[in-house]
């Protein structure tokens, strides 16, 4: 595989009438508002330029990329010089040509000379131009008033900033601008002095800059350079992937030095990032090749001993003898497994076919479990498919967005971009979260409306929302009509126009002004095109399914499902949340979210598999968990989840573990939930498989491997090592197989192949004889459920109440530079932006319990007590305090309680009563917990050979 | 009690117009601040109300008020408007200014205000537009664009919200009428943005005026206050400037306002299709759009009638540098160069022979006086290598030093480049430099780096002054044609008409004779 | 800390409180199906254990919820 940099065609595409001219006398058919530039790009016609980039809106400043017109005087910049019809084009005469090395002497008048020993030395724009416009002698000389005396900027972990090199093409302002969104650079100075500057004039570190890298990838020089590519050297070959990270799902060319990846360059033509990215799939990839990592597998008798390294053969039989031992003890039923929605579908669908095929129950659940599974309930209710209902481009239409309980900014970066290049545009935005989050108010972004509601008061805000838009009139009464079950809606309509359930009457309990959660009703039933985005602040509650159900109906109440724009959808926490769903990962449904009790589908399975499956829906995590305590639960296979820091009520977590007699652990790490084990398996990275994964928007993307796995195998042969020992007879030589599998007993995904993945680059599903490209937009003539079901949202107020012992109420959430349980992101430089969780808390509430910024304080609730430092801010309302829950000194879930979600048993994350007080030091819990962790991560040396 | 009027203009305050209204108001004078005359020569002026019109008394101080008001004093200079610098002048824009009381809404009106506006109403909104077409009328801030035309863009362009800018960042060096006009007559102004909101269908116009012209800023916040009711639903706010030459360029101007860095734009687009906050917008000179209520008022043909060629009506010329009678002269196009200078101007002000004039600010060409033959007009200017520009004329005598006048342009546009395209950004600094070493006879010989053995591709030897020449005629052509706008496009205009006009001065073949004496 | 019956018995009120808009008898016949869907047979039994159990504390709908489920396989 030969290293090509994707094309740059200079200026980004339009979409107008076909526009007929010449370029140096060839006919061209391109699309109006197409550049001149980009016209000849289109045609293999290469024009100089500097500060254009396809990525960015033409600029015009570089002025190498002038051309001729005839019957136009001067010289127009190609960038900026839209086609028409019949022009005539020449992009090469000596008047050019003198033109065009006169701004090239300039350039280099004042540029260092030491190409050969610059980091970008080979993949320089300046230097291919200098070499494009023949540049022979820069009369001017070298001794004028030049630039060479900058200082480079290496605070940031990830890139350098050498002002010497840079050409102030404003390529980086630009994207942090157009791209990005943060408006983190600007040029600073007029004239010669124009020099770039990171926020007022301060480090990249310590700027406002999110690290994003889209201004290192439009710099055209090394002024802006990966510090991976200085180390390493320039790329020779690249493999376009998907990232491991988020929801998000973008796309990547992982450019590589033979085995060694250099860096990670978003890919354009990504459906899902469309070349952009954020500081963790864009820098945070070190954790692979961490010296944390286990290459080997290893056992031990008891989880106080010390581990031992073993083969692969060895592990691999203790773990189908112990698992087969406890089900003849203790019953089929005795053991389960967990799927990762960080592993790929393959992966995730081998493991749950292992559960349901080999071990004979449908004891498997999925981390999903603790995140997105009432989206699940939710929406299959009321539209009848667990899934969002849109694109991501759709935002590009929105004209009003309502974002609740989900924070963009941190959570889904590269899509709050976009979405934030819409608000830039004029559309309108309704936030309802408990905390000011970013989106509220930052650069040339306002929030039409902010409702701070009390944390577990999301039905009643919805509902009350509900009432303004039936009372008031505003419901899409045709929509209704024509899409809906009319039975269901009336009975909706007459319980939400109650005088309990309008904005004043729940105003006192809500916390959010009546006559604001009026205009925001109305602005989202009249704004126009009105779309919903949310995440987990909607669905860790214990009313997490009806707030799903709350948004769904106000979407159909309004008519804003079923075209471009509109919507609900749900922002996914992990890279393939959405696809371990939809690959049967819960214990009730088999993929493509059929019940087990369904005995046409389970028969189809049982024909394939040949062995007839349990129709009764399995056990969830947390029953597991309590299974466990009870003596009826005794084995696991946990892969790629660390329940013991993600899950909540650490204690009954640990308890529930410790209790079982196999816990077996595949992932990178010693986590902390491999405290518990008894074998641990290693995993491999998203760089060391082939697969896919599937994102928020229900795009399936291939994740390609880039380097072999350091481990030894890609998690999907290692789940088919178990089936073997198991007995069973899975023949697998390649994922595409898996899939092959999936696409034959799964309807939505009966079109999925990797041949027309490798030829697309992606599929949205359901993709079917009735969609062989693929669902962007999901019921647009109708819904899967035929008529879309309203479901009456009564307010029940969550069990975790406030009360003098536990007078504030804890939520959590993450922040940008972190991941989850952080088990990867800990792992590299990151850490430089959040070395550690803090307790936000309000000015009022820390004042009045004696607490300054960045004391130590003590977190405590009816499950347990943490200590970590305060962070005083009014982001949180007097009343609520909130963290994070990346870093495992912290343990933010011995706080959370075990109250969950009615519906599916989703923790009840986001509302948690506490007390905070004042602290010196670590509580009791994190003590103990530390000297267990260190005394159960002992690894004992190998035995010296015979 | 006798009235007397006083200028309150900026430049006859700063000659002390202040202390001269204040004694004849000790003298028991009723004392009318007007705007500025336009003559500097006889400032401070003093004009008595008498029954054979306003007689002018100037320069004068404030001791002379005795003798003023007993019309002994010896600087009489009779009826103001008989005087010769403006017995010849066509006052079509600047009629009232020095007249009127400039904040006096009832002078206004009794002197003709506001009948543009009214006529304006009478018409659709495509007959005005028509009007303004069929006057002629250009663009005065100096590229000369037909202002009807880019009316009829901004009218045609579908939007929900369109502006009106009139760009008073007037920022040539020598150049004031801008300034003059929007504290002696500022209502004018407001009129013709009103009727511009009528004949394009903009609500609401911005004024930009620069931070130095703080009784502008001032004059014409108080206008806009006091004549809201008179234009309204037409709205109109002033927005000043933070000291940038570049804010005058349009688009500059419109990120200004914006609240951005004031840095050009790439056109297309427009701004009459996408200008301020990307909405359809006119901007116009602050002349352009004050032109407008005569053109109204006494209809297109009257305005059309005066001018010469394709350039139609006035001009308000203003007349600076080295120069007997500096001021503001209105008058129609086609008046000769010669007779601005030597005939309205004077003839220098220290007596010495003119040896150069620069027409359009300081990115205007240099004109020697076997030149002066050339009609003031757009397109004779631009064949003979000029420009009008926003009409401002700096006389040198024979003691300038044409190079160092080359050389100020590049340091002029070094120093206000935004700094966006790279011409103008590197170029001008480099063109310093290059002037310098062709001043000090100095051509370059090769650097310390050039001459390292790393270097194989540079020149080692010495470069001839001829070849120093030939690079900033290179420098010249590459920022006149690949500047991004006529800041660094018109910086070239004066260095290459001094190195056509003044060789000599550049060190070249005819400067020898004279190096000889 | 709840028992893990406790917790069998707070999930299905639950879940209850949650239908009750719809009508007492409504929420229950809603609720036993929702259990019948999404619990595990080991859940279940314990439910139906219960209502046979004296010591066990069942709020009436809960009972009548548990009493409606049938004997899982």
């Amino acid at each position: 595989m030969t290293f090509t940099r994707e094309k740059d065609f200079g200026t980004p595409e339009a979409m107008g009438a076909a526009v007929s001219l010449t370029i140096d006398g060839q006919e061209v058919s391109v699309p109006a508002g197409t550049s001149i530039m980009r016209a000849a790009a289109m045609v293999d016609t290469a024009i100089p330029k500097l500060c254009a980039t396809d990525s960015l809106e033409s600029f015009g400043s570089c002025r190498l990329c002038l051309v001729e017109v005839e019957g136009r005087s001067g010289y127009p910049a190609s960038c900026t010089t839209p086609v028409a019809p019949g022009m005539a084009v020449r992009t090469q005469s000596d008047r050019l040509r003198k033109l065009r090395r006169g701004v090239m002497e300039l350039y280099i008048s004042d540029h260092p000379l030491d190409c050969l020993t610059c980091g970008a030395n080979g993949d320089c724009e300046l230097q291919d131009m200098a070499g494009a416009v023949g540049l022979r002698d820069v009369r001017f000389g070298y001794e004028g008033e030049n630039h060479l005396e900058g200082c480079k900027d290496e605070s940031n972990p990830y890139f350098t900033f050498d002002p010497t090199k840079c050409i102030v093409c404003s390529r980086c302002v630009r994207a942090c601008d157009e791209t990005q969104g943060t408006l983190a650079l600007t040029v600073d100075g007029r004239g010669f002095a124009s020099g770039i500057s990171a926020s007022q004039d301060e480090s990249f570190l310590s700027s406002e800059c999110v690290s994003c890298g889209a201004c290192v990838q439009a710099c055209p020089t090394s002024a802006l350079i990966e510090k991976t590519v200085i180390e390493i050297g320039t790329p020779d070959r690249a493999v376009v992937t998907t990232c491991a990270y988020c929801g998000v799902g973008c796309t990547f060319r992982a450019e590589m030095r033979g085995e060694e990846l250099v860096r990670m360059v978003p890919w354009k033509e990504g459906k899902a990032n469309h070349g952009h990215s954020c500081v963790k799939g864009r820098f945070a990839w070190g954790y692979a090749q961490h010296r944390d990592r286990i290459l080997n597998p290893m056992m031990r008798g008891s989880v106080d001993e010390p581990w031992r390294e073993v083969s692969w053969e060895a592990a691999i039989a203790r773990v189908a003898s112990e698992f087969r031992r406890l089900q003849k003890e203790h019953g089929a039923r005795a053991i389960g497994g967990i799927t990762s929605s960080r592993c790929t579908n393959e992966e995730t669908f081998l493991v749950q076919k292992l559960v349901r095929q080999g071990f004979g129950n449908n004891n498997v659940d999925t981390c999903a479990r603790v995140c997105h599974s009432p989206t699940g309930y939710g929406l299959k209710t009321t539209f009848g498919t667990s899934a969002g209902t849109q694109d991501f481009d759709s935002v590009r239409h929105a004209d009003v967005i309502l974002v609740i309980g989900a924070n963009p900014t941190d959570g889904h970066p590269v899509f709050a971009s976009r979405m934030k290049k819409r608000l830039r545009e004029g559309a309108k935005l309704i936030v309802v979260d408990p905390r000011r989050i970013d989106m509220v108010r930052s650069p040339h972004i306002e929030a039409a409306f902010h409702l701070p509601l009390r944390p577990g008061t999301n039905v009643a805000v919805l509902t009350a929302m509900a009432h303004v838009i039936v009372t008031e009139g505003l419901v899409n009464e045709t929509y209704v009509r024509e899409r809906c079950d009319t039975d269901a809606y009336a009975e909706w309509a007459e319980f939400v126009s109650e005088p309990a359930r309008s904005p004043e009457a729940v105003e006192d309990l809500t916390g959010v002004p009546a006559a604001d959660l009026r205009a925001a009703a109305r602005l989202y039933a009249t704004g126009g095109n009105a779309a919903i985005y949310y995440g987990l602040g909607v669905t860790e509650h214990s009313q997490g399914s009806s707030t799903v159900m709350a948004i769904a109906n106000l979407a159909m109440a309004t008519g804003n499902v079923g075209k471009d724009g509109v919507g609900v959808n749900p922002l996914r926490g992990q890279n393939n949340v959405q696809g371990a769903c939809d690959m049967g990962s819960f214990p009730h449904e088999l993929s493509g979210y059929r019940h087990v009790s369904d005995s046409a589908a389970r028969s189809l399975f049982e024909r394939d598999w040949g062995v007839s499956l349990d129709p009764e829906p399995g056990l969830r995590i947390p029953n597991m968990l309590d299974a466990a305590t009870d003596g009826a639960f005794k084995g696991i296979f946990i892969q790629g989840e660390d329940i013991l820091q993600s899950d909540p009520n650490t204690t009954h977590v640990a308890a529930g573990l410790a209790a079982m007699e196999c816990v077996v652990v595949q992932d990178l790490f010693l986590n902390e939930t491999a405290n518990y084990a008894h074998v641990f398996l290693p995993g491999s990275t998203f760089l060391e498989k082939d697969g896919t994964f599937t994102n928020a928007e229900r795009r399936i993307q291939r994740v390609r491997k880039v380097m072999e796995p350091k481990n030894g195998y890609a998690d999907w042969e290692v789940v088919q090592l178990v089936a073997h020992a198991m007995g069973l007879d899975w023949n697998y030589t390649h994922p595409s197989q898996i899939m092959d599998e999936i696409a034959r007993l799964t309807p939505t995904f009966a079109g999925v192949n990797y041949a027309v993945l490798d030829q697309r680059g992606s599929l949205q599903w359901p993709v079917n004889a009735a969609a062989p490209e693929g669902t962007p937009t999901m019921h647009i003539d109708h819904f899967v459920r035929g008529k879309g079901n309203f479901v009456v949202t009564d307010y029940v107020p969550t069990d975790e109440r406030t009360g003098p012992r536990f007078p504030l109420l804890l939520t959590t959430g993450r922040i940008l530079s972190q991941y989850n349980v952080g088990a990867q992101t800990r792992r590299t430089a990151n850490v430089e932006w959040h070395e550690e969780d803090r307790l936000e808390i309000h000015p009022h509430d820390a004042e009045n319990r004696g607490i300054r910024d960045g004391n130590w304080v003590s977190l405590r609730s009816r499950a347990g007590e943490t200590t970590l430092r305060a962070k005083i801010t009014d982001r949180v309302a007097p009343g609520v305090v909130y963290t994070t829950f990346h870093h495992p000194d912290t343990q933010a879930n011995v706080i959370t309680t075990d109250f969950s979600d009615w519906a599916t048993n989703c923790p009840e994350y986001k509302v948690t009563a506490v007390q905070v007080m004042p602290s010196n030091g670590p509580s009791d819990w994190q003590r103990s917990y530390r000297a267990q962790a260190e005394a159960s991560r002992r690894i004992e040396p190998a035995e010296p050979a015979e | 009690m006798t009235r007397v009027f006083v200028s309150r203009d900026m430049a006859s305050v700063a000659l002390g117009a202040d202390d001269l209204a204040q004694a004849f108001a000790r003298a028991g004078c009723e004392v009318v601040r007007t705007g500025g005359r336009g003559l500097f020569a006889i400032e401070p002026l003093v004009e008595v109300e008498t029954s054979e019109g306003r007689i002018a008394y100037g320069p004068v101080g404030p001791r002379d008020a005795a003798a003023v008001l007993d019309g002994t004093h010896a600087n009489r200079v009779g009826v103001t408007a008989e005087h010769p610098f403006f017995a010849r002048q066509q006052r079509f824009t600047f009629a009232r200014c020095g007249v009127i009381d400039p904040l006096s809404l009832a002078d206004y009106a009794e002197h003709g205000g506001w009948k543009g506006l009214e006529a304006a109403f009478r018409l659709s909104p495509q007959e005005v537009v028509d009007a303004v077409k069929a006057s002629g009328l250009r663009g005065r801030g100096g590229a000369g664009f037909p202002t009807g035309i880019k009316w009829q863009t901004v009218r045609d362009a579908e939007a929900d919200e369109k502006f009106i800018v009139c760009n008073a960042d007037e920022g040539d060096s020598g150049t004031f009428a801008d300034r003059m006009l929007m504290e002696g007559d500022p209502y004018c102004l407001i009129e013709g943005m009103a009727i511009a909101g009528h004949a394009v269908g903009a609500g609401h116009g911005y004024i930009y005026i620069r931070s130095e012209y703080p009784f502008a800023v001032r004059t014409m916040r108080d206008a806009v206050a006091r004549s809201a009711g008179r234009i309204a639903p037409f709205t109109l706010e002033v927005r000043v400037g933070a000291g940038a030459y570049v804010c005058g360029e349009e688009t500059a101007l419109l990120d200004s306002i914006e609240g951005k860095r004031g840095q050009v734009r790439a056109k297309p687009p427009l701004p009459a299709i996408e200008g301020l906050f990307g909405k359809p917008t006119v901007i116009n000179n602050v002349l352009s759009l004050a032109a407008v209520p005569f053109i109204l008022s006494e209809g297109a043909e009257a305005y059309a009638e005066v001018g010469f060629g394709r350039s139609r009506g006035t001009m308000p010329v203003q007349i600076a540098g080295n120069v007997r009678n500096g001021g503001l002269c209105e008058i129609g196009f086609g008046v000769t160069l010669g007779e601005l200078v030597n005939e309205i101007g004077g003839g220098t002000a220290s007596g010495r022979p003119v040896r150069a004039v620069q027409v359009g600010g300081p990115l205007g060409a240099y004109f020697p006086p076997a030149m002066f033959h050339l009609p003031f007009d757009y397109e004779a200017f631009a064949a003979a290598g000029g420009l009008i520009g926003h009409a401002g004329i700096t006389v040198f005598d024979d003691t300038v030093d044409m190079a160092r006048m080359a050389r100020f342009a590049m340091e002029f546009c070094a120093v206000e480049s935004c700094g966006k395209c790279t011409p103008c950004r590197i170029g001008s600094t480099r063109g310093v430099e290059l002037i310098d070493r062709i001043v000090a006879g100095a051509p370059r010989g090769a650097g310390m780096l050039e001459i390292m053995p790393q270097m194989r591709n540079a020149r080692t030897a010495a470069r001839t002054q001829d070849e120093e020449i030939a690079l900033l005629r290179d420098l010249c052509d590459t920022m006149k044609f690949g500047s991004l706008c006529a800041l660094g496009g018109f910086t070239p205009y004066p260095v290459l008409s001094a190195l056509d006009h003044f060789p000599e001065d550049f060190g070249g073949a005819s400067a020898l004779p004279e190096a000889a004496e | 800390m709840m028992s893990n019956d406790q917790r069998l018995v707070h999930m299905a009120g639950q879940i209850l409180r949650n239908f009750a808009a719809q009508g007492r008898e409504e929420a229950i016949a809603a609720t036993a199906e929702h259990l019948t869907l999404f619990w595990a047979p080991r859940m279940k039994a314990r439910a139906i254990a219960m209502l046979e159990e004296p010591g066990a504390e069942l709020p009436e709908e809960v009972r009548a919820a548990f009493a409606a489920l049938r004997h899982p396989a």
